[in-house]
């Protein structure tokens, strides 16, 4: 047993170190810069000035903010509620036995492999343009003048239109792992209820689903993480400068640590450590709360 | 038994191996560094730990070869400055044996990784960004170049007002020497002009608004902006009222009861209500407006930097003629058509810099002369060198402007000096100069987003 416990600190070490260094150090570091002002990121503990909770109260007292906390629930909720609802949709029809499957799969996974750079430039550029977009176009030719005359990209509704576009992008992914979940369900459940004379819509209801719960959280764990962390498209839709209707808290974060736009701005890293601190807990809330209602599987198939 | 201790001593062969390799671990302390990497920063005394791992190798490799420059470069190596940079530098090594690294940051690269490799003292002589952000984001790395300006007497041919902007903005010393000069003004179709009549550039505010009208009666769109540019219109002609320092004052400290903020509320929601801007300004994200509308040759103004030429060349083609006027003076306004964001991109060399001497020549090197040209050419930019004269056609009609600056505004002439307001001061200018929104509307929105 003895030779065992050095056997087993020995093979534990490394990963323990490299854990300890790679993740537990930088979350105790950002805890604690969020305590103090630091205007460079890397400026020497010595020159951090100590604020007590400074930080915290600029934040919650900062309307930005909280428009972009705002922002972030916004597309965790509506574009989980779009994305969820439309993958689990595809995954279905794909999965119900119709022809080209793969060749289905592949347009809808598309986006994914396109550069997210290259898709907003699309949607931005040429979907959405007032003047020659594809909206346009088709208002035009249906001859639908609330579509042809909708303004996508006025500060009313950019979000909309980044809802849309992000949603587009997403759907793919999240549709592969409910269409895995549904292939992993034996064909004896369906046959036998269709012998049981149930419906597809039936079958749906009472078969798949419940047999996708452990699926579903793993989707919504997926979705959590992916918005909490929601950077790029917002940068690519509000180039430049950031938009009230685009920016989430990790931008504010980047305008905090790094400045903003091309003015000279003041920078406070510990204000970034501080967005970054509350969203973390933001997302382990999220996290209780998913667990809580999906609880672990109890069915086995 | 053996066997084991083989086992432990590869283990941590395995961890120290793997520190090595992911020195760049974002975060690890330079103090975690293990016994190579400590051993490696002993050669050389500015080697780095935290910096990413293929520079770490290169800075290494280029520090034990001795002598051999390292330049950040705030440009993309797909941009024409960044070839003409990189072919004058072929020529500079052939001429004067000295040899020089190069890298290609990028601008994000160097905003977001020049702070951190300068603190873990990464190998760097010299980098360049915008003068604003190297004298005061940077200021404290920079090596001050009074004494080299002196001894290589820089300044005979370099322009005086970018020099003693640098000095302003450095503290009254020289810490950067400027290259590819820019200005921000309102760029304009001057054949749209002629065909609307407007013989002269307006010069005042009702001037502004007549040609506005002229322009307007001719079938085009006076005005277009976008997102990433329309709040400088609100700075200008803030800054015009009450001049700059106040308007910064006024953005930073949400003083929006301040009485030009509503006179400049009100002045946009005349030229709005006038229809003098494009119909989808609203709609506009950049580059939407200068490439589909000013470009494309139906709308006639875009405020914006002399860097627009170049933008979208390729678009508005050879024959389009470029003009360029001032923001107009405002009736009992404190500024006038002498003031601007003008300023240029700088070279700035790294105070712990062991070969300032031959940082400076290679500086002076793609300041002066041929380089300075090649890069006013390629990238169809504003020269540095005042020997070089002849500015790029697409830009002639700039240097009458350039030349009449004497008061220099920061960017966006402070409309975006606090980040917690650039977003809603975006936001809801947008909306005034759309129509959906008038004058009390705005300052109200703007007083609201103090609360």
């Amino acid at each position: 047993m003895k030779k065992n416990k050095t056997m087993i600190v020995t093979f534990l070490a490394p990963a323990v170190i490299m854990f300890a260094i790679i993740f537990i150090y930088p979350i105790i570091r950002t805890v604690a810069m969020s305590f103090f002002k630091i205007e460079g990121v890397t400026d020497p503990v010595s020159k951090w000035e100590f604020s007590g909770f400074a930080n915290y109260i600029k934040l919650f007292n900062t309307q930005l903010f909280r428009i972009s906390m705002w922002n972030i629930f916004r597309i965790w909720l509506l574009g989980g509620i779009i994305v969820m609802a439309l993958a689990l949709l595809f995954a279905v029809i794909l999965t119900s036995g119709i022809r080209f499957k793969s060749t289905f799969r592949a347009i809808i996974y598309m986006p994914n492999v396109v550069s997210a750079v290259a898709l907003a430039t699309m949607w931005l550029q040429y979907v959405f343009s007032p003047k020659f977009g594809l909206f346009k176009s088709i208002g035009d030719f249906l001859h639908w003048e609330w579509l042809s005359k909708f303004q996508w990209l006025n500060p009313d509704h950019l979000f909309l239109a980044l809802l849309v576009a992000y949603c587009f992008g997403m759907v793919g992914y999240h549709m592969l792992i409910f269409a895995s979940g549904i292939e992993r369900i034996s064909t004896d459940y369906f046959e036998a209820a269709t012998l049981d004379g149930a419906n597809k819509i039936q079958q749906f209801r009472y078969i798949t689903l419940p047999l996708l719960k452990g699926v579903l959280k793993t989707n919504i764990t997926m979705w959590s993480v992916s918005s909490a962390g929601f950077f790029l498209w917002s940068q690519l839709f509000s180039m430049v400068v950031s938009n009230t209707q685009t920016i989430t808290p990790v931008v504010y974060m980047y305008q905090n640590i790094f400045g903003a736009g091309n003015s000279m701005t003041e920078r406070n890293s510990g204000i970034g450590a501080a967005v970054g601190v509350l969203l973390s807990i933001c997302v382990v809330i999220i996290f209780v709360v998913c667990n809580k209602i999906f609880k672990d599987d109890d069915i086995e198939f | 038994m053996k066997k084991k201790i083989l086992s432990a001593l590869l283990c941590v062969t395995m961890v120290s191996a793997m520190l090595t390799g992911c020195g760049s671990g974002g975060d690890a302390p330079a103090a975690s560094a293990p016994e190579t990497e400590k051993e490696a920063a002993a050669e050389t005394p500015d080697a780095e730990t935290e910096a990413p791992a293929d520079t770490a190798a290169e800075n290494e490799g280029t520090a034990s070869a001795g002598g051999k420059l390292v330049y950040w470069s705030m440009w993309d190596a797909a941009e024409p400055q960044a070839q003409a940079i990189a072919q004058s530098i072929e020529a500079f090594t052939a001429e004067t044996g000295i040899e020089v690294d190069v890298q290609f940051k990028g601008r994000t690269g160097i905003r977001e990784g020049l702070q951190p490799a300068l603190d873990a003292g990464t190998n760097i002589d010299l980098f360049d960004e915008d003068i604003d952000r190297v004298n005061t984001t940077w200021g404290s790395y920079l090596l001050d170049l009074e004494d080299l300006a002196a001894a290589n007497d820089y300044e005979a041919t370099a322009n005086a007002g970018l020099m003693a902007a640098c000095r302003e903005v450095a503290g009254g010393t020289l810490k950067s020497i400027p290259y590819q000069p820019n200005v921000f003004a309102y760029f304009y179709n001057m054949d749209i002009f002629e065909e609307a009549g407007v013989t002269a550039v307006p010069t005042t505010w009702d001037e502004f608004l007549d040609v506005c009208q002229k322009i307007k009666d001719a079938g085009y769109t006076p005005i277009t902006n976008d997102n990433a540019y329309i709040a400088s219109m609100f700075g200008y002609h803030m800054s015009r009222l009450i001049g700059e320092p106040a308007t910064e004052e006024v953005v930073k400290n949400g003083d929006w009861d301040n009485e030009a903020v509503l006179k400049t509320a009100q002045a946009y929601e005349e030229l709005a209500s006038k229809g003098f801007f494009s119909d989808t300004i609203e709609s506009n994200q950049w580059p939407a407006g200068q490439n589909t509308e000013l470009a494309m040759g139906s709308a006639a103004m875009y405020l914006n930097g002399s860097w627009l030429p170049n933008e979208v060349k390729d678009i508005a083609g050879e024959d389009f003629h470029w003009g360029c006027f001032s923001y107009p003076a405002v009736e009992g306004g404190v500024d006038g058509t002498e003031a601007s964001n003008y300023g240029a991109q700088v070279f700035a060399i790294n105070a712990k810099s062991t070969n300032a001497e031959q940082a400076f020549q290679l500086i002076t090197y793609l300041t002066k002369g041929e380089a300075d040209k090649l890069l006013s050419d390629m990238s169809v930019g504003i020269p540095a060198d005042s020997n070089n004269a002849e500015w790029p056609a697409l830009l002639s009609n700039v240097k009458p402007v350039m030349e009449s600056l004497s008061t220099r505004y920061p960017w966006g002439a402070g409309a975006e000096a606090n980040a917690d307001m650039t977003p809603i001061i975006v936001e809801n200018f947008t909306k005034l100069c759309g129509g959906s929104l008038d004058a009390q509307g705005f300052v109200d929105a703007l007083k609201a987003a103090g609360n």
